[in-house]
């Protein structure tokens, strides 16, 4: 007896209207990235300021940059290029011999939100290089006051991971592994030869740790992107206190300039983690980086 | 004879003595029997208003006893509340002569209750036995308010500087409190009026000259004592509760000192407060929010009334801002409010590279001034900490402000004329409402070339080496950027797309598979094979073939036995399918029909002479029936 329905051609239709599930998904998902929003153009007194700041800054009257570059972060430009100057302008206030308490932190800070704002390569490198040389500052000045050395506490394994691609890239990747996965199963499913259903077999089994590995890194970026709050100690003195607000005996104070993540906010104490140690220090001691 | 009238005369003399001793002691003791005590009665107003308290004093002194069981007698129109006993002692030695004196002093309170003229009392005391009384006095009650000022009540004072029962009263200074001193008329003040008093007696009242500021804005709070005029001399302040004002950066406007200033008499429901400060401060918000500033409690003591009482003055809010963004200059710092001038001074001009200037800045002006400037940091210029003396407190119209002068000490490590700039400060003036920079140019200095080695140099070149360059223009990177892992149309789209796609695939597959399983298992059943022969045979019963008919009604039986007892009945006849079929179950009546029509139809078919239509049709009919007897069977 003869099906009313052919039953191959259904089956090929089913596996066409599946890719184009899949087609049409990575493109709208890919859609949300193309439809960032534009850039925004500083408005002209922010611009004028950053460029007074940085005509001061060449011109060497640090203490003028400061109050510039501050002005600009007052109305709230986050702008990396606009960080890093700030930087600048504190660690020329240190080098001139001008310097005032917290310079050094307050450059470091500067650094840390340029790093952590810019997207562009060279500024990354200088942003990190003018860090390197404030810490070294930091770390000089401890050491002959004979407090320990570290400004730097360096990130978790999973956090230094998750850092080594922009959140983005594991987006990326997270697809390219659900790609392969999914491709490799099709084949492994439908291959006629050996040989193509091995090579299937062997691409889903490499992509499903990938695609396991990636989503995990992404929504730990996205995690850290959302709920992460970094802060730069820009005091030469942050003493850690307790919940309310008593300096602990004995303790040892952060290091200026050190990189720190906090945890929470009571009032005048802000609760910060630094390396293992977690701390309660005054929260004017530290200066949160912008995002 | 002259011995015995000299020892005659002596005689005399010392019955003389003796005798008027004895009319001393006698007369005395006859006096002391009977003479009653002193008593003295006096009232501090002797007319008061419905409401206001009197003060009734009696005073009994007697040499012989203490006086005891004072009794007021009757208070029409007053009633009272409350009854203050001082007794006293006092024993005079003078010419070898002991004197006793006893005095009990009692004042009541009373508390007038209606309009009128009444006589109070007399009061009496009792001394030993008998009950002795004084003389009454005589008070008038006037309505609320139309009484006339009332004075401070009078301390009872003996008519003579002397008083044979207090000798020392004069000797010692009066450690009791002081008199007050006599009121001259008062002037009111009606800024210090309120609706109402907040309490009949002593109040505490806490005013700000704003309820709303920006940070660092001078915010002026006031602590005001209200004492009922009356009262006043009569009350005492014991500790305070100072209020708690953590928000704010503090700064006191009162001098020191255990005075407190009378600021003036305000009228508060148809009474005259005497009006004194008990704090006077300058706030400077510290944050933005709604500031609290709690209550000042203190504790005040009556004259003539046991234990003390709480007064507390108002929680007071002030809701604080951050000054406009709007028009900021470089180099504003939080809390920079008020009106200030910078002065510069350069002293010398002249010097060596490597020197020092000294620049005195004298800041000055009204609000919280800055504790340190931003001296104008340039390269090769270098400013220490500078050396700070403060001259602040009250200004002329009551703000906090003066002067602050900072004297700084400035290296100058660059040859040729170094102009130093300006210093400036940032400021908001909260009156006007807008940012003002006070400016003191500093000028230029020469600094001769220096021939010795530079020994400072390699400290400059020592700090932070290797910087890299500023950079020039802004990034202008948008501040919000969206991220794939933001969508969820990313996440179920294109990470989960491809395998939700794939599942898609494999389970649609299974389920067409499925599906056709189905299918083709319902077309080959049984069943639907008796479906499909009927549906002939009904075909050829409508045509006009009758051997057409008797092949269908065959087909329709076989599978009818089929499908219905399991039975293939093909190829058997007669009483083979009979027996086939009972095997089976299924009725003789209903097999032998089946037989029996299968017999016809092979005759009928298989016959040499025309096939009869009707007898068919018939034979259709029949099958039929035995159809429905084998399904009832199944």
């Amino acid at each position: 007896m003869r099906l009313p329905v052919n039953f191959v051609r259904v089956r090929r239709s089913t596996v066409r209207v599946a890719a184009t599930i899949a087609a049409v998904g990575t493109a709208l998902g890919v859609q949300a990235r193309a439809s960032a929003l534009p850039p925004v153009a500083a408005d002209s007194e922010s611009s004028t300021l950053f460029a007074s700041g940085a005509k001061a800054l060449h011109e060497g009257r640090a203490g003028d940059a400061v109050d510039l570059f501050e002005a600009l972060a007052d109305r709230g430009v986050v702008d990396a290029a606009a960080s890093y100057d700030r930087g600048m302008a504190y660690a020329m206030r240190v080098r001139i011999g001008a310097e005032q308490g917290g310079d050094l932190g307050r450059a470091a800070q500067g650094f840390e939100e340029a790093r952590e704002l810019s997207r562009d390569s060279h500024l990354i490198d200088d942003a990190s290089r003018a860090l390197t040389t404030v810490r070294s500052e930091v770390a000089r000045r401890r050491l002959r006051a004979g407090q320990p050395a570290d400004v730097e506490s360096g990130r978790t394994i999973a956090r230094a991971l998750a850092g080594v691609v922009p959140e983005d890239g594991w987006a990326i990747v997270c697809v390219v592994a659900s790609m392969a996965f999914s491709v490799g199963l099709f084949l492994r499913w439908v291959g006629r030869t050996t040989r193509l259903r091995v090579a299937g077999g062997v691409s889903a089994g490499v992509a499903a740790p990938a695609l396991t590995l990636a989503v995990a890194m992404t929504l730990a970026s996205r995690h850290d992107r959302l709920e992460l709050r970094e802060a730069v100690v820009v005091s030469p003195s942050a003493r850690p206190t307790d919940e309310r607000g008593i300096a602990l005996p004995g303790a040892t104070s952060l290091p200026e300039g050190a990189l720190v993540e906090v945890i929470d906010e009571r009032g005048d104490s802000t609760r910060v983690r630094f390396g293992a140690s977690d701390e309660w220090i005054a929260s004017s001691a530290v200066r949160a980086l912008a995002k | 004879m002259k011995r015995a009238a000299d020892q005659a005369a002596r005689a005399a003399r010392l019955c003389a003595i003796f005798a008027g001793a004895l009319v001393v002691l006698a007369s005395s003791r006859a006096a002391g029997a009977q003479s009653p005590p002193q008593i003295d009665v006096q009232t501090d107003e002797p007319v008061a208003a419905v409401g206001d308290r009197v003060h009734v004093q009696a005073t009994a002194s007697s040499p012989e006893a203490m006086p005891g069981n004072p009794q007021l007698g009757p208070t029409p129109g007053f009633v009272v509340r409350g009854q203050t006993a001082s007794p006293s002692q006092v024993v005079t030695f003078n010419n070898g002569s002991l004197t006793h004196g006893y005095t009990l002093t009692v004042d009541w309170v009373l508390e007038a209750q209606r309009v009128g003229t009444f006589q109070i009392g007399p009061p009496s005391f009792a001394l030993g036995a008998t009950r002795y009384s004084g003389r009454s006095v005589s008070l008038r009650v006037a309505p609320p308010g139309s009484a006339p000022r009332r004075r401070a009540p009078a301390r009872p004072q003996s008519p003579f500087s002397f008083s044979p029962f207090d000798p020392w009263r004069n000797l010692f200074p009066d450690l009791s409190p002081p008199e007050p001193p006599p009121q001259a008329p008062v002037t009111i003040d009606p800024k210090l009026s309120l609706d109402a008093p907040r309490a009949s007696d002593v109040f505490v009242h806490a005013t700000v000259d704003k309820t709303s500021a920006v940070v660092g804005e001078e915010v002026l709070y006031n602590v005001y004592q209200y004492t009922e005029t009356s009262l006043v001399g009569q009350t005492q302040s014991g500790d305070d509760h100072v209020p708690q004002v953590a928000d704010f950066v503090k700064q006191s406007l009162l001098p020191d000192g255990p005075d407190r200033p009378t600021v003036g008499f305000a009228s508060i429901g148809g009474k005259t407060w005497q009006v004194v400060a008990l704090q006077r401060w300058a706030l400077f918000p510290l944050r933005a929010g709604d500031l609290e500033i709690t209550p000042l409690t203190e504790n005040i003591a009556f004259a003539l009334q046991r234990g003390m009482v709480a007064r507390s003055s108002e929680t007071l809010h002030v809701r604080v801002s951050d000054p406009p963004l709007s028009g900021r200059p470089p180099g504003y710092a939080q809390g920079q409010v008020g009106h200030f001038v910078l002065k510069a001074e350069v002293n010398p001009r002249s010097l060596q590279q490597g020197g020092a200037i000294e620049v005195r800045v004298e800041l000055s002006g009204t609000g919280n001034l800055p504790t340190r400037l931003s001296p104008p940091a340039m390269e090769g210029v270098e400013w220490m900490a500078p050396e700070v003396h403060d001259s602040l407190g009250p200004n002329g119209q009551g703000h906090y402000g003066g002067q602050r002068t900072f004297d700084f000490l400035v290296h100058v490590n660059r040859a040729g004329s170094v102009d130093l700039g300006e210093l400036t400060l940032p400021y908001f003036d909260p009156d006007p409402k807008r940012y003002e920079v006070a400016r003191a140019a500093l000028g230029v200095v020469r600094v001769a070339p220096s021939d010795a080695p530079k020994a400072d140099a390699p400290a400059s070149a020592e700090r932070l080496p290797g910087l890299p360059p500023p950079r020039d223009a802004l990034v202008n990177r948008p501040r919000t950027q969206k991220h794939l892992a933001d969508s969820p149309v990313f996440w179920l789209g294109a990470v989960a797309g491809w395998p939700m796609a794939l599942g898609v695939a494999v389970g649609g597959d299974a389920v067409l598979r499925r599906i056709a399983r189905a299918w083709r298992r319902r077309r080959t059943s049984p069943a639907a094979e008796l479906r499909d022969r009927i549906a002939l045979a009904r075909t050829a019963y409508d045509g006009s073939d009758a051997r057409q008919v008797d092949a269908a009604i065959v087909r329709v039986l076989e599978a009818a036995a089929v499908a219905n007892a399991g039975i293939n009945v093909r190829g058997a006849l007669g009483d083979e399918v009979v027996r086939r079929l009972e095997g089976a179950g299924v009725a003789h009546d209903a097999a032998a029909s089946v037989a029996a029509l299968l017999r016809e139809c092979e005759q009928a078919r298989f016959a040499p002479e025309a096939a009869d239509l009707a007898a068919a049709r018939d034979r259709w009919g029949r099958a039929e029936r035995t159809i429905r007897m084998l399904e009832r069977r199944g």
